[in-house]
Parts: structure tokens; C-alpha cells; sequence
């Protein structure tokens, strides 16, 4: 288009931000004679995208990203083979055309040798970051992935830590949940322990829950810092950190055992849709009928016990029978009963839930007992119990409540105990997956990965089927194919494409320095792919892990600028980035974190401006990595198989297929991809190519809202939430402890305790502190918790790397600084603006002291997690991180394979103490 | 798209509606407003400040947008000299690149802290990025600039008949940008509109209401769960009050530094003096000759305290324009004060014969000149520290001072000849002095403790009561006992004398010096009404009994 008054070329593109799980988001780039200008909302979705089609501030970070004059502007090779923080890696620029013949040379070479080294690992190594979110940016270089064969994909860069680590796991078994959100628009009540979704939720989160607050939806905070989502919450309760699960508990104590269960607790959704009613045996197993193997319920109209499934007149809940049965243990252990003592499982609950009442709970997390109680009833009496809402025409449960955890409660020990309270909590009011309640968002683990619904299918004993990772003698994997273990050691963790990165992945690198008791060497891969990650930032103990990085032989790093871990890189290929290359995203349906759509579709990311560079397009590098590694066969027919994102052909309707025999040039790949989606939503209605999308951005169709729900699907199948009793997850970890007895492994053993039928309480808090035992300190000499929380301008992209996203930061109180209470921080004679030195007994990191009321005395924060030192830009900013001072230890490593932010410290003002500083980074270093 | 504008019977009255209960302060609109007006570095129109009231365990934390807040009444757009800030007849509040000269009087009048002056330009990266250089504002380097309610977008609205409050492509960047809905633009004249049904159908408040500019951006506060409440003294306890880093306390103005400060410095000195001598000339008390003398001298002080300011305005060869606003502006008639002055006082010295008419003249216009000075300070309604009652009276009553300490130290100097006047008997002199240090000891008192106290803030009453007893003692007890001395002790009382008119002279730069540069905090922000939400005794209702 051209402007009339100023003669230039103007033009407005349509593409989409997915630099947070949150996204996408779709939005414009203005661009004027080939610069592209600013950033601004699509509106052209404002009517279907359920934020308003509006960007939130990451997106417009994008221009400056672009044009960041620290870009690596073409392929670079190392010249110094000596590798380490202190090392020159001596990059000079090449060629395209050689950095592919050096990486083809060493693929070939690795093929050659063979794809599993002598352990019987992966040779190749790939490692993306950003909950998933690379991966719409790697264009094909995902095919290139799956035509190569073995990939180690286990290499975590904060995964585990930084994620929603319980509930991915936990939440998928129980109610397809990867991760979990409140039904926003309809519910009135949510108990939020420490999920920050105003910073997290991204658009959409941002938007439903203000609209949300504005219909006066009352939300209690309960966390230990004062955060974005705090702030906006009606109510802030402050917490001991990692006690979470303490005040859970006391909430379902409170609604159990305090109030009458029967007036709290939705009983006609227990007894049908729960597995509350099932008859548990004298050794915690199910008491099952003797002919179908069926778990059984006490009848009280006949007095009998009766398989789950059978006519029963009214079925007990509570009580002490005596039945017959057996009780089907681990490994096939069979307990015959003729005559046994039975209990329906809540009958269980209620005896387990006995012991934490508010005024224990007090003593444990801090929170005045009478607090826990009235939010219990506030919780009780908003949840309508017996009410309905008509969805689309379907009669559904109203259950206007929600609980929702964050990710520091979410992660490493006690995690389990919340997500299961949490769960519990929903189950017990009917507000697990019906309108108004706590819903999943999409699933990662199970399949179909496209539809959560879909995925809803049945299983054992009346549940939903689900893929556990085989523990059984014959069907466990006896030695790790990948160097996390995931299969081995976490059944949950199942076996998608996801599961990789959802096991122990901060174990490799734990490993690799040492191996524990009976488990292979873990070598370095001989290659490894780095792609939009930065795990010598982003993991917990940056050191070890930028030491470990140094190990690696051979490093191919996909880079926008020098940062901490290509900085050990051997070849840097610069992509070209958001603005300047090609992609489809699938965009709708619902997915996390508050995605919840009337539409699904697919929208474009393209080539807004021409690369500013010598930089190349994701597709166009996996197209050469594939032909220069031999496999370009198999990489195409990966892309025609959807290994890009959606299949090129299907049966009887349509083939858009690529020839196997060329290299397909990406506008080829993506024409073809383009073509493939509008059939399919079409029905063959509409078929449009690449430009129509270039020139439209998107394309939708209707995303029934009655999907949002589970419920709809478990009823129509009879099956039940696998709540509140965990038979086949305690099966599973019996077995698990079996086999790694079996192999003289016992370095899990204390992973292998919360494989239980109820989970049991512990001061989970007291790992942490007595963690610092461990290296020979005193606990009392690290009085606070460091916790970190995540920033909106910084989260994700490389954003604190852009002046952009930092200024606009650092409105935000803590941006710039350590977040310490104000009274306790003038006890130790810290002031606003101080350096302050945080020191825990594995590492220090720097920063200044930000004073502030909204947070608990014994607590420092730690916004974002940067503690750069070569990355330009951010490692000028002095920002302290979380990650310097945490350590990657198995004794903070729970079953899933997952730890937390959280880690004890001093502090205190550097000058004051420079001299213990200096003796303890020599340490650190030195260690 | 519902054609409104057409339809509405009168001139529209834009403005805003911010609901603080769903800002999550995510800065999407600060960046959204920075791409549509390609703002530069640090520049910030539009953005959205993190606050805490309370003390832990009973705090709340909410985050408030500001900038602009388009005034009713705007204090901007009468203290700029040269019409380059005007207010539109649909109430916005406008800025002329073109013809602004960056002297910022539009800036420390303004009690928001909404305008920046930029006197150089920066890059993000250090070095200019091509989307820099084609987004380059040149035009408004050096010169004062704000939120303009994205006027280029709401004049393209009513350009093509669409309605900015509900179109997105000629809504304000802010509102159409922000991720919680949080931002409504819309014409408060329309009662159908959707600012105006919003500030019906719910209570509000605005900030800064007590000073009486009529803000134009109004906040909701308040949800069925989230009532409002009346802010309170445990809100913002003193100690909070005092804390810079606290996003409600107004800054340390930078916007006029010693270069300003040596306009308040040495006009004030100089229009003193030659105002003090005028009066002597008019009751006879010292001669043509002499008031001759100290005009050219307070002439050249004058004329040097102009230099300094026109070296600090942003763009200095645009000042001329400066003249353009005397109707409103006390800075152009402070000018013009000075060019009738200067142009007397250049007169009397081109003239063969004395004019009696032209001392007169000077004299007068220097009094003008003093005043305008007192009025520019008071004007600034962004100080709270300058704008408060007794501030005019102590620029004229220490110019005066100063003046006459200058006198009496040129005087005891021999630097002039008394000539056998009365004025300039160095006692005499010394008598006016002493009655001078005293009302300037009052007047300061009274605005140390009086109803002046009340009006600043705990940082700037700090700087004032630093500022006091050096004040107190070296600018006014000393000369007057020096004074007394003098009298007491004749045979040294020419250099008693001349230190008393030094540090009178001194005391007066002193607190002037003290008052624009270190107490000149700006307003920040106050609030009446906040949400009832937060922790302890902040935490919104109960559900149940």
C-alpha cells in the first residue's frame, strides 16, 4: 500500500506471538519500506479470540529483537577447543555452506558410528525451553528430529522446576489436566495458592479474570509474597513457603470432619462419579468381587457388597462392612478375603484427613486457623451444590469454585499433596470439570494430543484409561534409553513426545558429573541441539551446569545473540526470527493456560520483513540438516506424516504430499501445510494456500464450549474421577519399588515413599531447611526462603535482553532488585537501593535490595531468574537469580522427578561482607 | 460500526475511565502507547505504577495508570509563554513541537509528573536500529511532550465519522491495546457513552482532585465483592510519604536545574535592587545619578540571570517565542518585564540629557520583574514546595533584601558613592536591611510551620527545615546583628556592614537555590478512595457469617 501523503510503502502483516505457553496471540506488524515499525493487536479476531485479539507487552518487543545490533549476523564456527566460562570460544564467521558440510560431517559420522552410544544413549541431543513455545518457531526442524532416529531429548533447562511439574503429571491422571485453570467465566469463588496467572495467564488469563473480577468473582491469595495476582485478588493470605499442602488439607479437614460432610459435600457425585464408594480391603487395596475382579460398593439397600458397575439401591459412603473379595496387590499379588473388616474409600478419607485440623495447620503453614476455616466455608457456601447450567443444551453440574496452585507449589516435594488436596477439594463439591469449576486445559501425555475430550476413554476399574509407564517384571524398562530415565523411574510421566521433558530432567546433568549406585555412566551426547534455550541460565545451579555444558563435544546452537550456553557452542547457526520467517500454529479449542475457545483454527507467522542478516529460516535449516545428514527422505515424509504440525494427506480426501526425492523449499512446505489444515477444517470446502493465509492470518472454525468440560464425556462413558483414592498409582510405585530393588538401585527410595494410597503430610518445608545440613551448616544460619516469581515483560524470548521490555519492567515493583520486607530488611540494616549479597550453602548471586510490605518476613523474592554473563544487554542489568543459589540434588527431587524454586539463604549487604563473598564464590568454584 | 459521532448534539468531551480493579499493571498499555507515538528512551506517556499502602501483615497492592490526565482545568496550558500547549474545545490538551522552546514551565506546573522533556536523543541499543530511525521524532527533542490521547487517532475519527470508544483503529493505543479491558476512552459529554454509563452506574475517584484541575481520567475502584473504602492514615504513614521509592511520592523536579535556579538567583537580586531604589528614588532619598548607577548594575545581574536560563531551555533559538502568552503566562510578562527594564536602563544611558520618565520606568518594570519571578514559582502547581501562599511574598521580600544587602555591600565596599544620600548612608541602608531580614525571618517561619507546611510533602518539609537554621542565622540573625554591631561599633562598621549585605545577598540565593533545586519534589499522587482488597485488616469482606 502506498501512502499518498508520504509516498512510502506501507504494510500491515498479520502474524501471531507465541512467546509464552499463554499465546498464541495474534497481531500486525506495520511495516514501512521494508522496516517493520510497530507492533499492534490483530483486531480482526477482537469478536473470536477470548482476550479482545489484543498482544500483551512481550509481543512488542519483537521490533527491537529484530533489529538487536547484538545479533549473530551469520554462521560462526569455534575456533578455541578448550571450553569454559573463562574461555574465549573464538567464533569467526562462516558460511553457510560450511557450517552445514561441518555439521553433516559429524551426523554422518555419528550415523556411521551408530545412533546409541556404548550406554545405550542417544548419540544426539536436543533441548528446547519455553514450555513448549519453541516449537512453534523450529519450523520442520521437528521432522528433522523424528526422520533421525534415537533423540535424547531428556536434557532439561528448568524443566521440572520451572513448570507445572505435579500437575502435569498428577492432573492428567486424574482429569486430563497437562495444566488447570478455573472455568473464569463462571466461577465466583477461587482459593489461588500462589498460581500468578494475572503475570502468567497471558492474554487471555489477563482478560477472563478481569472480566471475571468485574462480575465480582472473590479470589483468596494464598501465598507468601504479594504477587501481580495477588494484588488483584479480593484477599491475601500470607503463607509459610512449601506449607501449602498443610493448609489444604486443614480446608478439606474443615469441610470432612469439622462441618457435616453431608451438608458440605456433593454426596450424589461421590457415590457415582468418584471412586469414594469403593471398598477398600485390610491392605489398602481394593476389595474386589471375586468373579469380575471389580472393585466393590456396600449396598445399603441389600446390605451387600456389589461390584462398582452393578444396580445398586444406595451405596455407603461411610461405615465399616464386613465383605468378601480379594485384594489385588502389586506385581499380581493376590489377597483372597472370605470374611474381611472393608471401608468405603471416603470412610478412609474421612480416618486420613483426621489428624489436620485448622489449628494444627496454623502450627505448620503460619495462617491463622480461623482463617483456614472461614475460607473453607466461603468455599462451601459458594459452591451450589445441587445447582445445574444448561451448556449448548446438555444439563451439566454448577459448581462456581475453583483451586488453583502455582508452580512453586506445584513442584518438587508436597507438590503431589496439593494437587491432590486441590483435586480433592473440586471432587468433593462436584467442581471437577463442570461448568464454573477447575478444569484441565488440554493434554500433553496422553492421546489423542488433539483433543482432551477425545482422550477420555475407558480404562481399568472404571476410570479413564491411561498410559503408565510399564512397571511390571516383564514389561519395565530395565536400563535408561534416555538419560533422564523418564520411562523407568516415573510411570506417570507416560510416552508422548512431551515425556522426555516432563521426567527427571535435571538429572543428566546431575549424573553426568557423577553416576549414583548402579546406573550407567551418563556420557555427554556427541552432539547436542540447542534451540531457544539457555539452560546455564535457566536450570537450577547455573554453574554446575555451564561446567557440565563444557563436557559436551559438540554443540550446534541455533542463535540470536551469544549467551551463556551457546557460548560453548562449536557451530552457531543464526535463525531467522519471529519477524523474518514462515510457520502455521494451531490457534483455538482449549489449551493452557486459560485458552478456553468457541473457535480452533490455524494462524500464520511469516516473513514480515526481509532478514536483516545472513540469518536462515528454521524450515530452510532443517531442510539442509536433513539432505547433508542423509536422511532427506524420511525428513519429508516426517513433514507429510505432520511432524510440522498438521499431516499433508488423508485417505479419500486430499494429498498434498512433498517429494521425497528433493528438498523442499520451505514456501513448499508450508504452501502444502496451508492447504492440508483449511481442508481439514473445511470438509474440503475451502482449500487455501499460503498466500491466502499470508494474506488473512487465520482461519477458524466453531470449538463446541460443552468440550471445555470432561464431565459430559465420563458420564456418557460411566466412568469416574480416580479420586479421592490412589489404588493403581500406589500399585505402580510398589512394582517401581520391586524392579529398583531388583537392580540394587536404592538411591529413589525416598521418591518411592509417596506412592501412597492417600498421601501423608510432612513438613515439607523442612527438606529445604535441613538440606543445609547437608553441607555441614547450621539451618538457623540461612533464616530466609528465596522464591522467585515470573515477570509478564521478561517471561520467555529472550526478553530481558531487549531495552525495551526492561524499561517498561521496571514500573513494576522488584524488577531490578531483591524483594525483601521492609521492617526486616531495616533490622539488618538494609536499605532501599543496597547491593545485597544472597548467599545459600551452594552458591551466591547479587543484587539490590527493593523494600516493600507485601511479604512475609522470613521471605526474599527474586523476579525472573537472570543471572547472565555474557548474553548482551541482560548481563549488564545486575539482576539477581534464583538459580545461582539453588542446587540440582536428588534429596530435593520428588517421585515425578520434579524440585522447586526454593532454596534457604542469608542475606546481607555486600560491602559488609565482601570478604565472606569472595571466600564463598571461591568455594563455589573450587567445589 | 454505529455511527455516534454524527449523531451527537454537542462537542465531545474526551476523557477516560480506568478500573483499578482490573489492572494488573502488565505495561502493555506503557508499550503499546511507546510504538503508536514512537516515544524514545526513558520516555514513558503512558504508564502504570506499582503501589502499596499499609504495613505487612494489613498491605494492599494495586496498579494505578497515569499520565495525562487531559485537565478541565489544566495548569499547563496558562504558564506556557509561547501557546505551545493549548487546550482543544473537545478538552484535549495538545502540544506544538514547532513552537515549544523546552523551558518546562508546562512540566513543573503540572501534578502529574505527565511530561518529559527529552534534550537528546537515545537509543535502545546505544547505537540507531533502522525501526528507530524511520520512528525519529526530531521535532520534539529539546521540547516539552506528554499523552496526547493519541490525537492523530481521534482526529483520523472524526476525519471518517468513527467513534474512537468503540474503533479500535482510532482508539488511543492505551485503550485499545490493554490485556484487562481496564481502559476506556470516550466523550464524557455523551451521556450515552460508554465513560459516561460506566462513571453513573459506579462510583469513582480522581487524582489530585483536591488541587482543582478537573482531571478528565477517572478510576472505578470497586466490584459486587470489592467495595471501595475511604483511604486512610494507615494507608500512607509519613515514613511511606518520605519514601522515594514510593511510586505516590512525587519525584525531586529536574526539569530546572542551577541554571534556572541562577534566574530566581540573579533576577531577584537584581530586580530587588533596582525595585529597592526605585522606592528611594521616588521618596527622594537618593539621586538620578545614583539609582543610574545601580540600575546599569542590576541591569547587567539581570540580563546574566536571563543568559543562564536561556542556556538551560531546550531549544534556545526559538525563544523569542517566549513572548507569545502574556495574557496567561507570568513567564512572558517576566520578558517583558525585563525588555521594558533593560530597555530604560539602556535608554538612560543613550539619552543626552536625563528623563526622569525612564528611572521610573526601570524601577517599575523591575518590581514587575520580581513579581512575575514570584508568580512563575507560584504558578508551578506541580511543586507543592513552590506553589503554597507564602512563596510569592518571600521572592519579594528576599529579592528586596538581597537587593538592599547588595546596596550596602557595594556601599561599605566604596564600590559606589553615597554621595550624601540617605538611601545610601550605609546605616540608614543597614536599618532598612535589618527591618527586611526580619519580615523575611517571618515570612519564612510562616512557611516553615504554617499552612505551607501542611501543603508539601514530608521529603521537601525535610529539605525546608535543613534549609532553616542556616537560613535563619546566616541569612537573617547574622546581618541583623552585624547591623547592630555596625552601629554598636563604628570604626569597623563599613566591613560589618558589608558582610551583613553579602550575607543577606547570600541568604536570599540560599534558600531560592534550596527551594528549585532540592525541596522542589513534585506532587505525586493522592488518593481518596481505595479498593477494599489485601491482607489482614485490607481484606475484602467476608462471604459468610
Amino acid at each position: 500500500m502506498k501512502d499518498d501523503v508520504t509516498g512510502s510503502n506501507k504494510q500491515s502483516v498479520p502474524l501471531y506471538c507465541y512467546q509464552c505457553p499463554a499465546g498464541p496471540d495474534l497481531m500486525r506488524v506495520e511495516v514501512e519500506d521494508g522496516v517493520a515499525k510497530r507492533i499492534v493487536s490483530n483486531f480482526d479476531i477482537a469478536e473470536e479470540h477470548p482476550g479482545g485479539g489484543r498482544v500483551c507487552v512481550k509481543a512488542y518487543g519483537l521490533i527491537q529483537k529484530t533489529y538487536n545490533p547484538h545479533r549473530i549476523r551469520q554462521p560462526m564456527k569455534r575456533t578455541n577447543p578448550n571450553k569454559g566460562r573463562d574461555e574465549d570460544p573464538g567464533f569467526v564467521p562462516i558460511s553457510w555452506q560450511e557450517a552445514f558440510q561441518i555439521v553433516g560431517e559429524k551426523l554422518r559420522e555419528i550415523r556411521t558410528r551408530g545412533l546409541v552410544n556404548e550406554e545405550g544413549m542417544p548419540r544426539v541431543a536436543s533441548t528446547t525451553g519455553g514450555g513448549g513455545t519453541p516449537v512453534q518457531y523450529m519450523g520442520s526442524f521437528p521432522a528433522f528430529l523424528a526422520a533421525w532416529g534415537p533423540i535424547d531429548q531428556s536434557y532439561g533447562a528448568g524443566q521440572g522446576v520451572k513448570c507445572y511439574h505435579s500437575e502435569h503429571l498428577y492432573g492428567e491422571l486424574w482429569h486430563r489436566a497437562f495444566t488447570v485453570s478455573p472455568d473464569t467465566p463462571r466461577v465466583n469463588y477461587i482459593i489461588n495458592c500462589g498460581n500468578n496467572v494475572e503475570s502468567t495467564g497471558g492474554v487471555i488469563g489477563v482478560w477472563r479474570g478481569a472480566n471475571a473480577r468485574a462480575r465480582g468473582v472473590k479470589r483468596v491469595q494464598v501465598e507468601p509474597h504479594l504477587s501481580v495476582t495477588g494484588a488483584v485478588s479480593a484477599e491475601w493470605v500470607p503463607i509459610k513457603p512449601k506449607t501449602d499442602a498443610a493448609f489444604l488439607y486443614a480446608l478439606l479437614h474443615r469441610m470432612l470432619i469439622e462441618q457435616s460432610f453431608e451438608t458440605t459435600c456433593d454426596l450424589p457425585h461421590l457415590k457415582k462419579m468418584t471412586n469414594s464408594p469403593y471398598l477398600v480391603g485390610p491392605n489398602g487395596w481394593f476389595l474386589r468381587d471375586v468373579e469380575s475382579g471389580k472393585p466393590q460398593v456396600w449396598d445399603l439397600s441389600t446390605d451387600s457388597a456389589k461390584p462398582f458397575d452393578d444396580e445398586v439401591g444406595d451405596v455407603a459412603l461411610t461405615g465399616t462392612f464386613q465383605a468378601s473379595g480379594f485384594e489385588s496387590g502389586a506385581d499380581n499379588e493376590t489377597i483372597q478375603h472370605d470374611e474381611c473388616q472393608t471401608q468405603p474409600a471416603f470412610q478412609c478419607l474421612i480416618e486420613h484427613m483426621r489428624p489436620y485440623d485448622a489449628d494444627w495447620a496454623e502450627t505448620e503453614c503460619e495462617v491463622p486457623a480461623e482463617t483456614i476455616r472461614r475460607v473453607a466455608d466461603e468455599y462451601v457456601s459458594q459452591a451450589k451444590i445441587g445447582e445445574t447450567i444448561d451448556i449448548q443444551g446438555h444439563t451439566l453440574p454448577y459448581r462456581p469454585v475453583a483451586v488453583m496452585l502455582g508452580k512453586g507449589v506445584n513442584n518438587g516435594w508436597g507438590g503431589y499433596h496439593c494437587c491432590w488436596a486441590r483435586t480433592l477439594l473440586a471432587t468433593l463439591v462436584g467442581a471437577l470439570e463442570v461448568p464454573g469449576g477447575t478444569l484441565g486445559t488440554t493434554v500433553k501425555l496422553v492421546r489423542p494430543a488433539t483433543s482432551r475430550v477425545g482422550s477420555v476413554l475407558p480404562g481399568e476399574d472404571g476410570f479413564m484409561h491411561h498410559s503408565f509407564n510399564p512397571t511390571s517384571a516383564n514389561e519395565w524398562e530395565r536400563e535408561p534409553k534416555v538419560r533422564n530415565a523418564y520411562k523407568m523411574l516415573v510411570p506417570l510421566a507416560c510416552d508422548s513426545p512431551w515425556s522426555p521433558a516432563l521426567g527427571p530432567a535435571h538429572l543428566p546433568w546431575l549424573f553426568q558429573k557423577s553416576a549414583p549406585k548402579n546406573w550407567p555412566r551418563t556420557q555427554p551426547p556427541d552432539l547436542w541441539f540447542c534451540y531457544r534455550t539457555n539452560p546455564a541460565i535457566s536450570s537450577w545451579n547455573t554453574s554446575e551446569v555451564a561446567a557440565r555444558l563444557a563436557e559436551f563435544p559438540f554443540i550446534v546452537a541455533f542463535a540470536y545473540t551469544e549467551d551463556e550456553t551457546n557460548h560453548f557452542a562449536d557451530v552457531l547457526l543464526p535463525e531467522a526470527t519471529d519477524l523474518e520467517s514462515t510457520q502455521l500454529i494451531r490457534i483455538g479449542g482449549t489449551k493452557f493456560v486459560e485458552n478456553y475457545w468457541h473457535h480452533d483454527g490455524w494462524a500464520i507467522r511469516q516473513k514480515a520483513i526481509e532478514p536483516i542478516h545472513d540469518t536462515m529460516d528454521m524450515t530452510d535449516i532443517a531442510s539442509h540438516l536433513a539432505r547433508e545428514a542423509g536422511i532427506l527422505d524420511g525428513y519429508v515424509d516426517a513433514i507429510n506424516h505432520g511432524a510440522a504440525g498438521s499431516r499433508l494427506s488423508r485417505a479419500n480426501c486430499y494429498d498434498f504430499s512433498l517429494d521425497k526425492e528433493n528438498m523442499p523449499a520451505g514456501d513448499d512446505i508450508w504452501d502444502a501445510m496451508c492447504k492440508a489444515v483449511s481442508w481439514d477444517m473445511s470438509d474440503g470446502d475451502e482449500i487455501h494456500d499460503l498466500n491466502w493465509f499470508r494474506r488473512e492470518g487465520y482461519m477458524l472454525r466453531e470449538f463446541q464450549e460443552l468440550d471445555w468440560y470432561l464431565y459430559p464425556a465420563l458420564e456418557r462413558q460411566g466412568l469416574r474421577f480416580e479420586m479421592p483414592y490412589q489404588e493403581r498409582l500406589t500399585r505402580h510405585g510398589k512394582q517401581l519399588e520391586h524392579r529398583l530393588r531388583e537392580i540394587g538401585l536404592d538411591w529413589w527410595d525416598d521418591q518411592l515413599a509417596e506412592y501412597e494410597f492417600m498421601p501423608t503430610y510432612q513438613s515439607f518445608s523442612d527438606i529445604w531447611k535441613n538440606y543445609v545440613t547437608e553441607f555441614g551448616e547450621d539451618p538457623e544460619a540461612y533464616p530466609f526462603w528465596a522464591l522467585t516469581a515470573h515477570s509478564m515483560p521478561y517471561a520467555w524470548g529472550a526478553n530481558v535482553g531487549i531495552p525495551l521490555m526492561h524499561e517498561v519492567a521496571l514500573n513494576l515493583a522488584g524488577h531490578d532488585g531483591v524483594i525483601i520486607n521492609r521492617a526486616r530488611a531495616h533490622d539488618l540494616a538494609i536499605n532501599e537501593g543496597d547491593a545485597v549479597m544472597i548467599e545459600s550453602v551452594t552458591g551466591t548471586t547479587q543484587g539490590t535490595a527493593v523494600l516493600r510490605e507485601g511479604i512475609r518476613p522470613d521471605t526474599i523474592l527474586m523476579i525472573g531468574q537472570f543471572d547472565h554473563w555474557k548474553t548482551p544487554i541482560a548481563r549488564d542489568l545486575g539482576l539477581a537469580s534464583i538459580n545461582s543459589v539453588t542446587d540440582i540434588s536428588l534429596k530435593l527431587t520428588d517421585s515425578t522427578g520434579s524440585g522447586a524454586d526454593l532454596v534457604r539463604v542469608k542475606i546481607y549487604p555486600v560491602d559488609k561482607h565482601l570478604a565472606t563473598r569472595h571466600d564463598r564464590i571461591s568455594r563455589v568454584t573450587t567445589s | 460500526m454505529t455511527n455516534r459521532l454524527a449523531e451527537r448534539p454537542t462537542p465531545p468531551r474526551w476523557g477516560m475511565v480506568i478500573d483499578v480493579n482490573r489492572c494488573v499493571g502488565c505495561q502493555t498499555c506503557t508499550v503499546a502507547c511507546k510504538h503508536w507515538n514512537d516515544t524514545q528512551p526513558g520516555v514513558q506517556w503512558r504508564s502504570v505504577i506499582d503501589v502499596e499502602t499499609g504495613r505487612y501483615p494489613n498491605v494492599e497492592r494495586f496498579f494505578l495508570v497515569v499520565g495525562c490526565q487531559h485537565c478541565a482545568v489544566p495548569p499547563c496550558v496558562p504558564v506556557c509563554p509561547t501557546g505551545a500547549t493549548q487546550q482543544r474545545d473537545d478538552g484535549l490538551v495538545t502540544m506544538n513541537y514547532d513552537t515549544c522552546i523546552g523551558c518546562a514551565a508546562c512540566a513543573v506546573a503540572c501534578p502529574y509528573d505527565a511530561r518529559t522533556i527529552a534534550h537528546e536523543h537515545q537509543w535502545y541499543y546505544g547505537e540507531e536500529t533502522p525501526q528507530e530511525e524511520s520512528a525519529r521524532h526530531p521535532e520534539r527533542e529539546g521540547v516539552a511532550q506528554k499523552c496526547t490521547f493519541c490525537v492523530d487517532k481521534v482526529d483520523e475519527a472524526t476525519a471518517s465519522k468513527r467513534d474512537p470508544a468503540i474503533d479500535f483503529e482510532v482508539m488511543p493505543a492505551c485503550a485499545a491495546s490493554c490485556i484487562s479491558n481496564a481502559i476506556y476512552f470516550g466523550d464524557f459529554n455523551n451521556p450515552a457513552s460508554n465513560v459516561s454509563t460506566l462513571v453513573r452506574d459506579q462510583p469513582t475517584m480522581r487524582l489530585n482532585e483536591d488541587l482543582g484541575t478537573d482531571p478528565q481520567i477517572k478510576y472505578l475502584y470497586s466490584t459486587p465483592t470489592v467495595p471501595g473504602r475511604d483511604a486512610d492514615a494507615d494507608d500512607f504513614d509519613e515514613q511511606q510519604q518520605s519514601d522515594p521509592a514510593n511510586p505516590l511520592v512525587g519525584k525531586r523536579q529536574t526539569f530546572w536545574d542551577w541554571r534556572a535556579a541562577m534566574n530566581w538567583c540573579l533576577g531577584g537580586l537584581g530586580s530587588g535592587l533596582a525595585a529597592s531604589a526605585w522606592v528611594a528614588y521616588i521618596i527622594g532619598q537618593i539621586s538620578m545619578q545614583e539609582i543610574h548607577q545601580l540600575q546599569l548594575i542590576a541591569g547587567v545581574i539581570i540580563l546574566a540571570g536571563l543568559f543562564f536560563v536561556w542556556l538551560k531551555i531546550g531549544r534556545r533559538w526559538r525563544a523569542w517565542r517566549a513572548l507569545w502568552r502574556p495574557q496567561t503566562s507570568w513567564m512572558s510578562r517576566e520578558l517583558y518585564a525585563a525588555g521594558v527594564f533593560l530597555a530604560s536602563v539602556m535608554a538612560t544611558t543613550q539619552v543626552s540629557q536625563p528623563v526622569v520618565g525612564l528611572y521610573h520606568l526601570a524601577g517599575l518594570a523591575a518590581a514587575c520583574f520580581l513579581l512575575c519571578q514570584a508568580r512563575i514559582l507560584h504558578s508551578a502547581k506541580g511543586i507543592p514546595a513552590w506553589r503554597t501562599l507564602r512563596v510569592p511574598w518571600l521572592i519579594v521580600a528576599s529579592g528586596l533584601l538581597e537587593g538592599v544587602g547588595l546596596t550596602l555591600l557595594l556601599v561599605s565596599t566604596n564600590m559606589i558613592s553615597s554621595g550624601g544620600s540617605v538611601y545610601l548612608d550605609p546605616s540608614k541602608l543597614a536599618g532598612v536591611m535589618v527591618a527586611l531580614a526580619l519580615l523575611n525571618m517571618l515570612l519564612w517561619l510562616g512557611y516553615r510551620y504554617g499552612a505551607d507546611r501542611a501543603a508539601r510533602p514530608p521529603l521537601a518539609n525535610r529539605i525546608v527545615d535543613n534549609m532553616s537554621w542556616p537560613l535563619l542565622i546566616v541569612g537573617h540573625l547574622v546581618p541583623v546583628l552585624l547591623a547592630l554591631a555596625a552601629w554598636l561599633d563604628g570604626a569597623s562598621s563599613a566591613a560589618l556592614l558589608g558582610t551583613a549585605g553579602f550575607l543577606a545577598m547570600a541568604g536570599g540565593m540560599f534558600w531560592k537555590c534550596g527551594l528549585i533545586l532540592k525541596a522542589s519534589y513534585q506532587h505525586g499522587f493522592s488518593l481518596t478512595r481505595l479498593p477494599q482488597r489485601g491482607s489482614g485488616t485490607r481484606a475484602a469482606p467476608s462471604l459468610v457469617a
